[in-house]
């Protein structure tokens, strides 16, 4: 591992239900050292999904600054934040979140187009893309036309195409059975030892943390220091 | 271009409802196709009269016969250089549905009054020598199947033939011309001698329907009909003078201001067109808001996402437009037979490109700009 990829410094979130504002995310503080898999764990409302979301750069923090890559992407606009989502990070969801009336191969070059890349550059970063997850062979099947764990082997092929710095997983193995979710995880390992890419993944499933090389605990909007997490 | 796949997608991921709509905005721009084609016809069919022959009719009524004693009063109205009677002579030939529109005519004065009929001159000499003659154009001869040489026993609605005091008038075709390039009445009217059925009939003897009458100047065309209507001021015939144009933008007047009622059918059907188009893309957006949520996501700007929704609309308006108008000018020659109608091609293929992008602007732009507002959080969260 290498220096710090994403620094999150006094960040705090609101929303607005009603007349009330809900404080999702409490002057959180938080370090992810390039190349490193961290998984997020915690109830649900504990601002998991909501830091992940803050992270890949969806949604913009009321208060507080996020760096990743050297970059204040909180000082981003609208315009700038998606140009950056589409060169820096890869996505994926727990229910895959494919075109359906897009085959695997198109679902995977979607990022591409956003590039300047020609065709034939573009259908030979797919086929790459397509050979790491090993669905060479299903490239021309639409979603419907495969598993559960095939179609988040796509989404994982469309997060990585771009070959972007940090992956972020939301419940990646959440609609998968234990054996599928294994070799999903297996391969997001895989990806982060070999390739190393830096991952940011929201589970519920402590098995799934087991594959991260650090589990960061959170509840009510904050990070439960290690030892606290332990007990 | 390489986004053209995913607009073709995001269409047909609902085929049986895109297969509708497309079929809704084909058949409307069929049928603005023809409608055009048919207001083309009319503009044309006044276009094509001629500005310099004026007919003299009856004031009281276009049936009421005019003595044929007011023609040398006529030929002496200044400007004039040729005049002819002419009379109306509706029949019918087979069944009562086979209309035949004849005039009975002076072929020597109607050749000089009338050069808009384009008749050859081989074929008025042949109208001369045979007393009984009729000239036809081709369409109606081939229409009834008839050729030179063919008896035409032509039932008069109004006359009865003095030679066995039936209705019947058996008519010889004596030629058959091309109408195309003439006059348009005569396109579709047969062409007789006018003592023939003047001499022939029972009653109205020595008179005639109309005159018709070429003068040297068109721009004094109303100068020389209020003449002659003076000519003839307060006496038992009193006229009424117009110029073929006027008689025929007359004539549209008296159906209606079609223009009117056919932009108005065809306004009324693009408004449809809009709110179920409009209704359609609406729809669509809705039902694909986590996918343009995970666009965003992806890295797709606000505009970008936008633009998608647009050439979807965009692209359903096109397709339709060009399908629906080609089919329109495939079923053209179908039409001509029905009707002498004519579409201006070029000019409906601009105006319906025109429309459809009008169209896919109005109706793609509500699911586009809410797709371009969409919070990627909520849409994602299914909120």
């Amino acid at each position: 591992m290498t220096g710090t990829l994403i620094r999150v410094h006094d960040l705090v979130k609101r929303y607005k239900r009603g007349n009330q504002a809900v404080e999702v995310l409490r002057h959180l503080d938080l370090e992810i050292a390039q190349g490193e898999f961290v998984a997020l764990m915690g109830p649900s409302g504990s601002g998991k999904t909501t830091l992940l979301n803050l992270i890949g750069g969806l949604d913009r923090p009321t208060a507080g600054e996020i760096e990743i890559g050297g970059e204040r992407i909180d000082e981003l606009s609208g315009g700038q934040l998606a140009k950056w989502r589409a060169r820096h990070v890869g996505f994926v969801f727990q229910f895959y979140n494919l075109m359906p009336t897009l085959s695997a191969e198109r679902n995977v070059e979607l990022p591409l187009l956003l590039t300047n890349l020609s065709g034939a550059q573009r259908k030979k970063s797919v086929e790459v893309a397509l050979e790491l997850v090993g669905l060479s062979d299903r490239k021309r099947h639409k979603p419907n036309e495969l598993s559960g764990g095939q179609q988040q082997r796509v989404a994982i092929a469309r997060a990585l195409v771009t070959d972007p710095t940090l992956l972020v997983c939301d419940e990646p193995t959440g609609d998968l059975d234990r054996e599928t979710a294994e070799e999903i995880l297996g391969l997001l390992q895989l990806l982060n030892r070999e390739q190393g890419k830096t991952i940011v993944m929201v589970t519920h499933d402590p098995k799934a943390a087991e594959f991260a090389s650090r589990t960061v605990q959170m509840d009510k909007g904050v990070l439960i220091p290690a030892m606290e997490a332990a007990a | 271009m390489k986004y053209l796949h995913l607009v073709w997608a995001g269409l047909w991921r609902k085929p049986g409802r895109t297969v509708l709509t497309l079929l809704s905005v084909i058949n409307a721009f069929a049928l603005y196709a023809v409608l055009s084609g048919f207001l083309s016809m009319m503009d044309g069919a006044i276009e094509e009269t001629r500005a310099d022959v004026l007919i003299v009719q009856s004031r009281v009524s276009q049936i009421e016969p005019l003595p044929i004693s007011q023609l040398q009063q006529i030929r002496g109205v200044a400007g004039v250089t040729a005049v002819t009677p002419m009379i109306i002579f509706h029949g019918t030939f087979r069944t009562q549905q086979q209309r035949v529109q004849a005039f009975g005519v002076d072929p020597d004065g109607f050749v000089a009054a009338n050069p808009g009929a384009k008749i050859p001159p081989e074929l008025i000499a042949a109208l001369k020598r045979t007393r009984n003659g009729v000239l036809m154009p081709r369409n109606m001869a081939a229409a009834y199947g008839l050729k030179v040489g063919d008896t035409l026993p032509l039932r008069s609605m109004f006359w009865a033939n003095r030679a066995d005091g039936t209705q019947t008038w058996p008519l010889k075709v004596v030629g058959v011309y091309d109408p195309e390039g003439a006059d348009p009445i005569f396109s579709t009217a047969s062409v007789v001698n006018f003592s023939y059925v003047d001499e022939g009939r029972t009653r109205q003897n020595n008179t005639t329907s109309i005159y018709l009458l070429r003068i040297a100047e068109p721009d004094q065309a109303a100068m020389v009909g209020q003449a002659i209507d003076r000519l003839f001021a307060n006496s038992p015939h009193e006229t009424k003078t117009l110029s073929e144009r006027q008689l025929a933008q007359d004539s549209m007047k008296q159906i209606g201001d079609l223009g009117f009622v056919v932009r108005g059918v065809v306004g009324a059907m693009f408004f449809a067109l809009l709110f179920s188009v409009g209704s359609v893309m609406m729809q669509s957006m809705r039902e694909r808001t986590p996918e343009l949520a995970v666009l965003k996501t992806l890295g797709f700007t606000d505009t970008g996402v936008l633009a998608l929704i647009m050439a979807e609309a965009l692209t359903l308006c096109l397709v339709g437009a060009a399908a629906g108008l080609g089919l329109a000018t495939l079923a053209l020659p179908l039409a001509k037979s029905v009707l002498p109608i004519h579409i201006p091609v070029a000019a409906l293929m601009l105006a319906g490109a025109g429309m459809a992008m009008g169209l896919a602007l109005i109706s793609g732009l509500p699911p586009a700009l809410r797709a371009m507002r969409l919070q990627v959080v909520d849409a994602l969260a299914g909120r």
